[in-house]
């Protein structure tokens, strides 16, 4: 196989406020988009003729991958302009497709051992994988080793085998993808005409973000896989322990405690006398003042946040200006999302170019939309809005 | 102002040629040609783009060696006979130029009585002549004789019909080696090479090159000299679109991690730290700014971040004009804002100001060009290369210096340094809000791009701001702009203001902003529509401005890269609205190598 097709062009709605202003792909798990994941995946593979799908927001895709250089691939963009179904998106890339090639949805993340047999695999074929809640997902009824039904999220399901979006196509598929269709469609009416659709089940990593606080999941996953690395400064009594990975031009400051698996981006200043706790990342360019606490999190870009903070199983997108003694800390609460409702435990998710004052504290599972503004001494408790203005 | 190219090693020339004038066309293109040698010498030209000059390229053009060129026209329109390689009266030898030619007239003159034919109006055709005429199986010779009757600026590329090798020579123009593996090339601009290589020998004035595929060795003034290899860490992922449809949207989109990356370079490294220290040579005397285009706009916004940090009179003009004027003393420390490095007027400039005795320290984006090698001290903006013609990223790069310098030498107490450092550190973040609003500007933009006059006016730090938004919109859209100073409207642009001429208004929430509360009235009672930019959480304005633009909130001191941002996105969609060719705006090229 030399050529795959990423579907990246999904908003990822239920995800608000993280994808306002970012597509599904482009949500950063251990200061890497998901999408980069998949991307590294195909070149561990040797596959790096990749055409990506694009449409929302897709300016945060080409700014972030380019042409591809720097990730070792040659990538080819197409723009699918609204979002219909996944095999209207793939419809886009048609043109781009020489031969056989693997579809992949880019807002899963998933490593190299993923599609390790499957990545040589001859079409067509769908990759499989046992999970606990089939429901929300396509389950797959598999008999002899090929495909017999995808249902999707169905009331009951028949096994815990579902379809991981990924698969092996020739170019026939063209035939069958109607704009109006998903995959799953698509191959089941490939299967009614006669198509033989291989059935291959993997063992390796295959995650999904559906909701806000599963980021905290993602990023808890794939930092146990972290490698430690340091290319900033470290100063003296700094305790640094376990896979801790600093970026380049980062200052640790005396008297700081960093227990990994911890991943800090480029040009930060963090301390004196900052603690980060397991598993937490943190992008680049971020200010962390004395005596924060950190711990299970997820911070941004351009994050600043002020001394005595305490933040745990928390997501801070970028941009965020966070005052002193800002308390986030977990508990059980229960979350309405489209009406479904969740009971979840987390601290706070704060989305992008938020202002909050000093001692604002947040009560366990609040949401708060972007660049929302918070006075100082402010309690925050359920769900606000984009730039709600709390005073 | 062209882009030159060669080749010269184990492959085909032909593609390798067009892909490399491809990606100088930056610098010119309004014609292209390349001359190719493989058993004979074939010259193929036309007044048309590098794409359709590869359509019209015969089957059959072989052969390893070869020069291209894509023009920008000074001597002569754009045609196919002017368009380069030029010729002698063998047709054995090629030559591709870039620069002027002073005395091209008394040459041409007498090498016509000589009994050679000109075909062409251009300056460079003496050149081929020339060497004709010196040539006596040496053609290295032959070209140090020809440069040496001419008096102007040159980079060119020379080559002969059955000679293994291509000569190179600059003086005042850019030009530089890409050394490859069996295989070398000429280009006026490290881009050009990146696909085939990353190591470039930076030619310095007179210096003349053979090259063959093994190698190259550089005589200046008859000894020879050596000039080593270096590694650019520009990529090719550089010069490529990336998925956008023109090189100008990558290059704004690309704003948020150039400042990143100054903040980074600024905060936690030494290496620049000597050449950003203006504080000593400064003393009690006067700063003096320099530049042209864009760049002069950077210098003017320099002028009020320099006067209020640093406490010091500071003096902008432009490079082209400071030639006719312009007293200096031993107290006056000029900094000059070039982007390529290779603006003549600024070179001129420049050298005449060393002559002084005035420290001089430049702020450039192109390693080892030709002002780095005559200042006594560069800050390097890290923009990248930008390829449109348009410049933003370079604009905001530009500024980040500026910043830098005075921030890093500033006469201010620490905690507004700090707070002025912690407001820098956000600016990626509130850049990029202003991107993700780029839809709203889109719409707005669609506005602007009905009419034919448009202006606009800023106050204080944000007036070159409004000249700047100004030059954006004209350059490529077409659309007639001028940028004033808000309280000049009254002194004559007033007479112009009709419904039909919108005004774009910047406001900032400094001491200016009553004042340009009143200059919004003033035009909205001449009935021209209002657009203005002001800082999220003012009501005030949008009840008199007809529509506005919302940009988040920063020190009045850094919202002229705020506020450009957002006029750099207003005249791309008005451009692109209007169909306009966006990285090529008609009559214009990237770098001004000629006075």
């Amino acid at each position: 196989m030399k050529q795959a097709v990423i579907l990246a062009a999904g908003e990822g709605q239920r995800l608000r406020p993280f994808t306002v202003n970012r597509p599904k792909v482009m949500l950063f798990i251990a200061d890497k988009p998901i999408l980069q994941y998949v991307i590294e995946a195909l070149v561990q593979k040797g596959i790096r003729n990749i055409v990506l799908v694009v449409g929302y927001r897709k300016e945060q895709v080409l700014d972030y991958f380019g042409s591809g250089e720097s990730f070792g691939v040659d990538l080819t963009y197409v723009t699918q302009e609204r979002q219909l179904g996944t095999a209207h998106a793939l419809a886009q890339a048609k043109a781009a497709i020489k031969d056989d090639f693997l579809v992949l949805p880019g807002d899963n993340l998933i490593a190299a051992d993923t599609i390790d047999q499957f990545a040589t695999i001859e079409p067509e074929a769908v990759l499989v994988k046992k999970v606990d809640n089939p429901m929300r997902y396509g389950v797959v009824t598999i008999q002899r080793g090929t495909v017999k039904e995808i249902i999707e999220k169905p009331e009951e399901a028949a096994s815990n085998l579902v379809s991981t979006g990924i698969y092996s196509f020739s170019r026939a598929i063209f035939d069958f993808a109607e704009p109006q269709l998903d995959l799953p469609d698509v191959v089941n009416r490939m299967i009614s005409q006669g198509h033989k659709i291989k059935a291959v089940e993997t063992e390796g990593a295959w995650l999904d973000a559906i909701y806000p606080w599963d980021i905290l999941n993602l990023n808890d996953a794939v930092l146990q896989q972290a490698q430690a690395k340091s290319g900033g400064t470290i100063e003296a009594g700094v305790s640094v322990k376990g896979q801790v990975s600093i970026g380049k031009g980062t200052v640790i400051r005396s008297n700081s405690y960093i227990a990994g698996p911890v991943v800090i981006g480029d040009g930060c200043e963090i301390g004196p006398s900052v603690c980060i706790f397991p598993a937490t990342s943190i992008g680049n360019n971020v200010v962390i003042s004395p005596f924060t606490e950190v711990k299970n999190s997820v911070i941004g870009s351009d994050v600043n946040i002020g001394s005595g903070g305490i933040i745990h199983d928390s997501v801070i997108d970028n941009s965020c200006q966070i005052g002193g003694r800002f308390a986030a800390c977990s508990g059980q609460e229960e979350i309405a999302v489209n009406q479904e409702h969740h009971l979840v435990s987390f601290g706070a998710m704060l989305g992008e170019g938020c202002t909050l004052g000093n001692s604002v504290v947040a009560q366990p599972g609040v949401i708060v939309g972007n660049y929302s503004q918070i006075r100082s001494l402010k309690l925050l408790s359920g769900r606000l809005p984009d730039r709600s203005l709390v005073v | 102002m062209c882009g030159i190219v060669g080749y010269i090693g184990e492959r085909q020339a032909r593609p390798i040629l067009l892909n490399c004038l491809a990606r100088l066309e930056y610098r010119g293109y309004d014609s292209c040609g390349i001359a190719v040698a493989g058993g004979n010498l074939q010259v193929h030209k036309d007044a048309v783009r590098v794409e359709a000059l590869k359509e019209q390229l015969p089957r059959r053009l072989e052969g390893k060696i070869g020069i291209g060129h894509t023009r920008w026209a000074t001597h002569g329109e754009p045609s196919k006979v002017n368009a380069h390689p030029h010729g002698d009266c063998t047709g054995k030898i090629a030559v591709v130029h870039n620069g002027v030619i002073h005395n091209y007239q008394q040459l041409r003159q007498k090498l016509i009585k000589e009994g050679h034919t000109f075909t062409s109006a251009t300056d460079t055709e003496v050149i081929p002549h020339l060497v004709e005429k010196h040539f006596d199986g040496d053609l290295e010779k032959a070209v140090a004789k020809a440069l040496a009757e001419m008096e102007g600026s040159y980079a060119i590329a020379v080559l002969m019909d059955g000679k293994a090798e291509l000569i190179a020579a600059r003086k005042d123009s850019p030009l530089i080696i890409g050394i490859g593996d069996g295989e070398n090339l000429i280009a006026s601009d490290v881009p050009a090479v990146l696909d085939y290589t990353s190591r470039v020998i930076y030619l310095e004035d007179d210096d003349i090159a053979v090259i063959t595929g093994e190698g190259v060795r550089v005589k200046k003034n008859g000894e020879t000299v050596d000039r080593k290899p270096q590694r650019v860490t520009w990529s090719v992922e550089d010069a490529q679109k990336g998925g956008y449809e023109h090189f100008m949207l990558k290059e704004i989109h690309e704003q948020p991690k150039v400042i990143r990356d100054t903040i980074r370079a600024n905060l936690y490294t030494d290496e620049t730290a000597a050449d950003r220290d203006i504080s000593e040579k400064v003393g009690a005397g006067e700063i003096l700014m320099l530049a042209c285009g864009t760049s002069y706009h950077a210098a003017m916004v320099g002028k009020y971040v320099l006067e209020q940090l640093f406490k010091v009179p500071v003096r902008t003009e432009l490079a082209s004009e400071f030639g006719y004027s312009g007293q200096t003393s031993s107290q006056t420390q000029a900094i000059v804002i070039t982007q390529s490095g290779e603006t003549a007027d600024a070179l001129k400039a420049i050298k005449r100001l060393r002559s002084e005795g005035c420290p001089v320290t430049v702020i450039t984006n192109v390693v080892s060009s030709s002002a780095t090698r005559i200042a006594d001290h560069v800050v390097y903006t890290m923009a990248g290369p930008e390829i449109s013609v348009a410049a933003t990223k370079s604009y905001t790069a530009q500024l980040m210096a500026l910043y830098w310098m005075s921030l890093f030498s500033a006469r201010i107490d620490l905690r507004r340094k700090d707070s002025l450092i912690m407001e820098l550190r956000q600016l990626p973040g509130k850049v990029q809000r202003v991107l993700d609003d780029e839809e709203t500007i889109a719409q707005h933009a669609a506005q602007i791009a009905k009419h034919d006059n448009v202006f606009f006016i800023g106050r204080g730090i944000n007036y070159p701001v409004a000249l700047e938004g100004a030059l954006k919109l004209k350059e490529i859209s077409y659309i007639h702009a001028e940028g004033y100073a808000a309280g000049e409207l009254k002194h004559g642009p007033f007479a112009l203001l009709n419904g039909k001429a919108p005004v774009v208004a910047i406001v900032a929430p400094d001491n200016n902003y009553e004042a340009m509360l009143t200059n919004i009235k003033e035009v909205k009672a001449r009935s021209s529509p209002v657009l203005a930019l002001v800082e999220e959480g003012d009501e005030v304005v949008a009840e008199v401005a007809d529509s506005v633009i919302v940009v988040p909130k920063v020190d009045p001191l850094f919202s002229p890269v705020v506020n450009a941002v957002v006029l750099q996105l207003l005249a791309y969609y008005a451009a692109k609205e209007r169909g306009c060719p966006i990285d090529f705006p008609r009559n214009l090229a990237k770098s001004v190598t000629v006075e």
